[in-house]
């Protein structure tokens, strides 16, 4: 099965809200938004894991750090994050981490 | 009379050593049959090498008889000087004694060979046979290992969920098919803890004994906040590691051959001597710079 990490992203979470407003106008049932999200999920894992080429850099300031369930939690501080073209400089950014089955980690980013 | 034997052994050696040592500087100078115009040469260059040498030797750990021995290192012989400074390099803290009359002597006598002057009646303080478990009381040095690391244990006395304060502390792993237990690390002091589920924590990497109390009551508290009721048992220093330069180089075979057993040497497998010592129980990692690494100490 699939990670549920990518359900609370920009993109998850515009699904979710659809969903729901699915549901409440009674157009589809709880379990089909179910089976959506599931199918988002391995749909998300895959394209990221097999279409995504680019690369980026970051660097900052370790705040914490957390690894419980072979989960990685980290919270950064004055942060670089650098691409070839362009640099995006952040305050603070709450990594969260999964195991890769290659070497792609999964990350969500809050400011 | 072993232990004069010895000795003799160790000037024959060191003597070849200096000659060997200053050959640098000397050049075909020690090798002049003439002894006069060997001596004033020999001054000369002594005066710089001696120089040199006092330099780099920093012999202030010596006890004071020996303070002015830095002149008669630029009066004496080649075998003389700098065999009186290896002398006290190389050997225990009982020959600092022997030395220290031996250059009141020498200063008397210029140009006279140590190598007389060693078998002198001069007995050392300590008995020194080979039998003797204990190690010889070393003269007070002005050197001070400065402590690296210390490892201590505590008894937090409750069983700890360790999922939970994996999941609520900050700073913390826990990878239960791994290791059995939550490394949780602080910034001040800088330590790192094994906390296990029984209630017990080892606490690492603090540089005083008092830092690591303080960082393993802090550790303690994290517990205790999270809503544990942790205690604070049997706060115990297991190790103290130690380390600390005598700026100058040593002759690890020459301490094996004296004392054997204590020493273990195979520069084979590690390229520094373990000196198990019996009394304090330490174990001392000699390396041919000086620098020396001592640990097993237990509080």
């Amino acid at each position: 099965m699939a990670y549920q990490l990518y359900r609370n992203t920009t993109l998850g979470n515009s699904l979710q809200e659809s969903l729901d407003e699915l549901i409440q106008t009674q157009q589809i049932t709880p379990q089909l938004a179910l089976q959506v999200l599931l199918q988002f999920d391995k749909a998300i894992n895959t394209a990221l894991a097999n279409r995504v080429r680019n690369r980026v850099n970051f660097r900052g300031s370790l705040n914490t750090y957390r690894f419980c369930d072979n989960v990685w939690t980290f919270v950064l501080n004055d942060v670089e994050f650098r691409e070839v073209t362009d640099l995006v400089k952040v305050d603070k950014v709450k990594i969260v981490a999964c195991d890769g089955k290659s070497e792609s980690t999964q990350n969500k980013v809050d400011k | 009379m072993d232990e004069s034997a010895l000795e003799r052994y160790f000037d024959d050696s060191i003597a070849g050593d200096s000659s060997f040592l200053l050959g640098e500087e000397l050049g075909p100078e020690s090798l002049d049959p003439a002894h006069s115009q060997q001596d004033s040469a020999l001054q000369a260059v002594k005066a710089g090498s001696g120089a040199e040498l006092g330099d780099e030797l920093d012999l202030s750990f010596l006890p004071d008889d020996l303070g002015p021995q830095e002149e008669p290192d630029r009066h004496d012989d080649t075998a003389g000087g700098p065999a009186e400074a290896l002398n006290v390099s190389g050997d225990s803290g009982v020959f600092t004694d022997f030395i220290s009359q031996d250059s009141t002597a020498a200063n008397s006598q210029q140009g006279g060979a140590l190598l007389t002057h060693s078998t002198s009646p001069f007995c050392p303080m300590t008995p020194m046979t080979p039998m003797t478990p204990m190690t010889p009381v070393m003269e007070r040095s002005g050197i001070i290992p400065q402590l690296q690391n210390i490892v201590s244990t505590v008894n937090l006395s409750c069983p700890l969920d360790l999922k939970f304060i994996a999941l609520q502390a900050r700073n913390a792993e826990y990878n239960p098919k791994r290791f059995a237990a939550v490394i949780m690390r602080i910034r001040e002091p800088r330590t790192t803890a094994l906390i296990f589920s029984s209630g017990k924590m080892v606490c690492t990497g603090a540089k005083s004994e008092e830092q690591s109390r303080l960082a393993a009551r802090k550790y303690a508290r994290v517990v205790q906040k999270l809503g544990f009721p942790a205690h604070f048992l049997e706060f115990k220093i297991q190790n103290m590691v130690a380390s600390c330069d005598i700026c100058f180089p040593i002759r690890l075979e020459g301490l094996v051959l004296k004392h054997q057993q204590f020493c273990s040497y195979e520069p084979e497998l590690f390229p520094g001597l373990i000196y198990r010592m019996v009394k304090p129980r330490i174990v001392l990692l000699i390396f041919v710079s000086g620098k020396v690494v001592l640990t097993g100490n237990k509080l």
